[in-house]
């Protein structure tokens, strides 16, 4: 999926002249959000996600910023989602004595949904391992989430493998 | 430079690779002869405690009948150093395969600056100078006018380097690889037998697999030097390994790699440029992955623009396999050199 925050002037037809581009380069657009309440000199910042073809994604990218360029659109970010947003990872370590539910919270508090989780150890006080499938925000990226999970890894002395 | 049917050589270290080396150009001496249009006069070798000279040419029979024939030859010279020797050769590419200090890149690295300063070609099988001053030793080739070739650093005979050449209509945007056989090796052994690390690494080291002292390839340093190599190549950057994140796999245990079983995963070691990012870390892998190769195999998976993905595979590690390199550098530049 791919992520995109541009600002648009708010006159009729320019949601269409943003769509083209994405439309032309094979762009299957999945939703379209307006920000009007967070309109500003006249521009509405619209956020759009649609999926391209895994094969031509990058030439397909840069062929819609080029287009957006050309249109005289102001691109804000542009992001690259995994197909559903979703990362299984592996956390080795004190998993339990460091409170795993601590763990699961902190992930929620940002959106982080754990999916799925399972557990090996011997003891409890142990070092054990948990595999877990989290689903993460459409606007957050695959980098930010990654620094979230690695943020409780540090302090709680975790080993993190990712898929 | 190697204008002529003569192409004049020397070689500094003579150890495992440098000797099969050696082996290699005696046995393809009459190939190169008829394919590639000239000779190759070996003029000198350098050992830690000396060197043979003799620029009629060493005899190669003589020589590789008895190694110690080295030491016993009567142009020996005791108690020489090769940089202090160089810019006395009259030679046109020097060949460099001593042992090197992983963190100082010395030896190898006088060696190479010296060739270059005395406008030799360079072949090295050496990975630390490049891992750690690639800049400074391409911008001295390029003031020297002089060719460097390292194609034996990574993956060894496997054309991970020299593919770019293959490659120059398409752009390459990712490289994903797995750059360590011994640490492939024990994670290969730990996912099929369900034995820890500890367990595996001994097995890799009575196979010979890993070295007494496995710190620099466990670490993950081995490899994240490698992917310096290989991304200042074909991706063009301008890294050292202090630009590489890098976690090694001493902290994968039994449980991790059945865990990663229930979703499919494999845990591989992988070496990743991407993104202007250099990662060396263990990663969960699809079980039907090209990546989850087995063994002390090496892979590099290159991802190109106008491709796809494009993928190699092959033996990192070995004499020969070395040598085969080092020979495939010295043709390369003989070629170059004839405007080929």
């Amino acid at each position: 999926m791919i992520y995109l925050e541009v600002k648009l002037p708010d006159i009729p037809g320019s949601l269409i002249e943003l769509i083209k581009p994405i439309s032309q380069n094979g762009g299957n657009i999945h939703g379209v959000l307006h920000h009007h309440d967070k309109k500003n000199n006249n521009l509405i910042p619209v956020d759009i996600w649609f999926e391209l073809s895994e094969e031509l994604i990058e030439v397909s990218l840069e062929k819609i910023k080029k287009g957006l360029i050309e249109k005289n659109i102001q691109l804000i970010k542009i992001s690259v989602g995994s197909k559903n947003k979703m990362l299984t990872f592996i956390l080795t370590g004190h998993v339990f004595d460091t409170d795993i539910t601590n763990t699961i919270k902190r992930l929620d508090s940002k959106n982080i949904k754990v999916l799925e989780l399972h557990a090996k150890f011997t003891e409890v006080d142990e070092i054990s391992s948990v595999i877990m499938k989290v689903e993460f925000p459409e606007v957050m990226t695959k980098f930010e989430l990654i620094n979230e999970i690695e943020k409780i890894c540090k302090e709680k002395n975790l080993f993190f493998m990712r898929s | 430079m190697c204008k002529g049917m003569e192409v004049k050589i020397c070689l500094i270290g003579m150890g495992n690779v440098g000797t099969c080396f050696l082996q290699l150009l005696k046995e393809k001496q009459d190939n190169i002869r008829v394919n590639f249009n000239f000779n190759c006069k070996l003029v000198a070798i350098f050992e830690y405690d000396g060197a043979l000279i003799d620029n009629d040419g060493i005899d190669l029979d003589n020589l590789l009948d008895d190694i110690t024939n080295l030491r016993k030859n009567q142009y020996w010279i005791s108690n020489v150093k090769a940089q202090d020797l160089i810019s006395t050769l009259d030679i046109d590419i020097c060949i460099e395969t001593t042992p090197t200090n992983p963190n100082t890149g010395e030896p190898a690295l006088t060696h190479i600056k010296e060739a270059l300063n005395n406008k030799i070609d360079v072949i090295s099988s050496n990975k630390a100078p490049f891992y750690l001053h690639y800049k400074k030793i391409q911008d001295l080739a390029e003031k020297m006018n002089c060719l460097v070739k390292f194609e034996a650093t990574v993956a060894s005979c496997v054309p991970a380097i020299s593919i770019k050449k293959s490659l120059i209509g398409n752009t390459i945007s990712r490289i994903r690889a797995i750059l360590n056989g011994t640490n492939n090796y024990i994670l290969s052994r730990m996912t099929t037998e369900g034995i820890s690390f500890s367990v595996a690494l001994k097995e890799a080291q009575e196979l010979g697999y890993a070295e007494t002292d496995p710190t620099l390839d466990i670490s993950g340093y081995d490899a994240a030097g490698k992917l310096v190599i290989l991304s200042n190549e074909l991706l063009g950057w301008s890294k050292s390994i202090e630009d590489v994140k890098i976690k090694g796999i001493t902290k994968i245990t039994p449980h991790a790699l059945e865990l990663a079983k229930i979703d499919d995963y494999v845990i591989k070691h992988l070496a990743i440029a991407e993104e202007n990012n250099l990662i060396v870390e263990p990663r969960l892998v699809k079980r039907d992955s090209l990546l989850n190769i087995q063994g002390t195999l090496n892979l590099i998976e290159l991802q190109t623009k106008y491709a796809g993905s494009i993928i190699l595979i092959g033996k990192g590690a070995g004499g020969f396999e070395a040598a085969s390199a080092i020979l495939n550098d010295l043709i390369s530049i003989v070629k170059k050199r004839r405007g080929f």
